[in-house]
């Protein structure tokens, strides 16, 4: 556990060390958060509501969505594929340390800072501009805390398993990015789900994306309220315990590939 | 003595993919799944003692780090068994890395943009390093290592020796009882080469740490190993001290000798005159045929000497001499 701490303590910092790339980062989410709000209240014409949606919560969805890329890094995380590739992984398996929960305390460190510099600072930004929506009460706060967390741990998790893919193939990388774009199709990033076709909808939420995504949305729109928050929050666990499960086994078995293999 | 490391029948075969070169190549890659063996390490015996500082040469290519990734858990051996302190370090690997320390030539285990002592501070929670235990051999590799200069400097700012000097720390501060070190002096300056060479040195001396050390540089060999593993094409050529080296496949040791006065014919019995110069003669004999006192006795029972010194072949030429002339072809037990 105090690994775990010092860990992400480290990583923590060594984010914060990234000044330039932090501000550059910010100025491009927002820029895109502005095309996009603008984007969407053009297709709102003169309609107030579009379901459940109205031109302050679609403003709102905007800024958290570009609020959320850095903190779950939705553009893609190839760190642990690269390390496979140049074999940098090898001076990870010399020490006596889960490669999962190394990760895991890694990202957790660059989440916060993210969270932060570049979540936080682009909901102010968008505060000082637009008319926004927030959570209705202190409990809804709480939630959105909770579900926030377990989406970075999701998001964490589900990115890992995609690297694992390193392991077989030379070319993960390409493959990576494909899954990274489909994901956040169904996730609810390029456009709320609940503008989406109830079929579509329907399909989204037999996988994993909504839940790193349109649940944290939904919950700070407040449009996900009473049990149905409690038993969202409680799927997103799911999502985590199923996914971490099915990681570990596969980094087993792509340890032992390239042990057998060479690295 | 119970031996730290036992290697049995050791091998290690990589399937190589083969690539076609050509106008329909990447269809016959695509298609075709023909591999090649590669016998990067093949049937390997020996036993290392604890406290050894052992020299792992060979030339490039010759499964050098193929035979430490399978002692440190790395490689899954493709026959014959390996155990290092009681373990089989790859399907033990996590329990067995706590035990040893281990430098791969070029690949840092520091923190690339963090001051080099958050990276060694760290290590206290990767070991679970007693406080009072790590503070002590942190502070004393700081100065044996000088690294007191750049403990605050980010890694990637460091030069390749300071790197080096912090990797050689960070491997060592769970006081383990086997270090592995592949190529630790490749690519650095002189100065550099010596302080690294000193601490391995301190380590296994003061220590009693066993060393195993792949390297080019037959300087380190000289200032440090006691015993040679010479490998070649995944074969173990050699395995004895330097001596036993030099007195089979040495080249012949010289006698320079410096006259008292000039002496018109200077030659004797057993040895050969290469040069003779300004009362200054170079002799060479072979150490199978005549000791050192031999042909000093000989040559000052003739003549007046003012001073003399021996010099030893070159272990850089003997080595080189064996690669090139392939002298050791069959496997010597
Ligand atoms: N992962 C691998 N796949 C295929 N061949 C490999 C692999 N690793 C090493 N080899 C081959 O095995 C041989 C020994 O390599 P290596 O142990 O790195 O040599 P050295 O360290 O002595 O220079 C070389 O021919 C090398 O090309
Ligand atoms: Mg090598």
């Amino acid at each position: 556990m105090r690994l775990f701490f010092e860990l992400a303590a480290r990583s923590f910092r060594r984010t914060l060390t990234y000044r330039i790339a932090t501000l550059a980062g910010l100025i491009t989410n927002i820029f895109f958060g502005l095309i996009r709000s603008s984007v969407l209240v053009a297709l709102f014409g003169q309609q107030s509501e579009v379901s459940g949606y109205t031109v302050t919560s679609i403003i709102t969805y905007t800024g958290l969505s570009q609020a959320l890329i850095a903190y779950l890094m939705l553009f893609g995380w190839y760190d642990l594929m690269d390390g496979v590739h140049t074999g940098e992984i090898s001076t990870q398996l010399l020490k006596p340390l889960s490669l999962f929960r190394y990760w895991l305390a890694h990202d957790l460190g660059r989440a916060i800072a993210h969270l932060f510099l570049r979540g936080v600072s682009i909901m102010l930004i968008y505060e000082l501009m637009f008319d926004l929506t927030y959570p209705k009460d202190l409990g809804h706060w709480l939630a959105l805390l909770v579900s926030l967390f377990f989406a970075w741990w999701l998001s964490m998790v589900w990115r890992f398993l995609v690297n694992l893919a390193a392991f077989w193939s030379p070319n993960a990388q390409g493959f990576g990015r494909l899954l990274f774009f489909a994901a956040n199709f169904f996730s609810g990033f390029m456009m709320p789900l609940g503008l989406f076709p109830d079929w579509l909808q329907t399909l989204c939420y037999l996988t994993p994306f909504p839940y790193m995504i349109n649940v944290v949305i939904e919950i700070y729109l407040n449009i996900i309220t009473g049990s149905e928050l409690f038993f969202l929050l409680g799927l997103q666990l799911v999502w985590i315990l199923g996914l971490s499960l099915i990681s570990q086994f596969i980094l087993t078995m792509g340890i032992r590939k390239l042990a057998i293999a060479g690295g | 003595m119970e031996s730290i490391i036992r290697v049995d029948g050791l091998a290690k075969h990589f399937s190589v993919r083969k690539h076609y070169k050509g106008r329909f190549a990447p269809l016959k890659n695509f298609f075709t799944r023909e591999a090649s063996t590669v016998k990067a390490v093949d049937d390997l015996n020996f036993e290392i003692n604890p406290g050894e500082l052992v020299g792992y040469l060979g030339p490039n290519g010759a499964g050098k780090s193929t035979t430490l990734k399978m002692l440190t858990g790395l490689l899954v051996p493709s026959h014959g068994e390996v155990r290092v302190s009681g373990f089989n370090p790859w399907k033990e690997r996590k329990a067995y890395v706590r035990h040893i320390g281990a430098v791969f030539g070029q690949r840092t285990t520091l923190w690339w943009d963090l001051p080099v002592v958050e990276s060694l501070e760290l290590l206290k929670y990767v070991y679970h390093i007693p406080e009072a235990r790590f503070r002590e051999n942190l502070s004393h590799f700081i100065d044996l290592l000088e690294l007191s200069p750049f403990l605050g400097t980010p890694v990637r700012a460091l030069s390749l020796g300071q790197r080096m000097r912090a990797d050689l720390c960070a491997a060592l501060l769970h006081d383990p009882r086997l270090l592995f070190l592949d190529e630790p002096t490749i690519g650095l300056d002189v100065v550099a080469k010596e302080r690294i060479r000193d601490f391995i040195k301190y380590l296994n001396q003061e220590r009693k740490t066993t060393v195993i050390l792949t390297t080019h540089d037959l300087a380190d060999v000289q200032k440090l190993c006691q015993r040679i593993m010479i490998i070649d094409q995944g074969k173990l050529l050699f395995d004895g001290g330097l001596e036993r080296l030099q007195e089979r496949f040495g080249g012949k040791r010289q006698l320079i000798v410096d006259f008292a006065e000039h002496y018109p014919d200077v030659h004797v019995a057993q040895a050969q005159l290469k040069d003779y110069q300004n009362r200054r003669a170079i002799y060479e004999f072979d150490r199978r045929e005549l000791s050192a006192s031999e042909l000093i006795g000989q040559v000052s029972s003739q003549f007046q000497i003012q001073d003399l010194t021996v010099r030893e072949p070159d272990i850089e030429a003997t080595i080189r001499n064996i690669y090139e002339k392939q002298l050791l072809k069959v496997p010597e037990t």
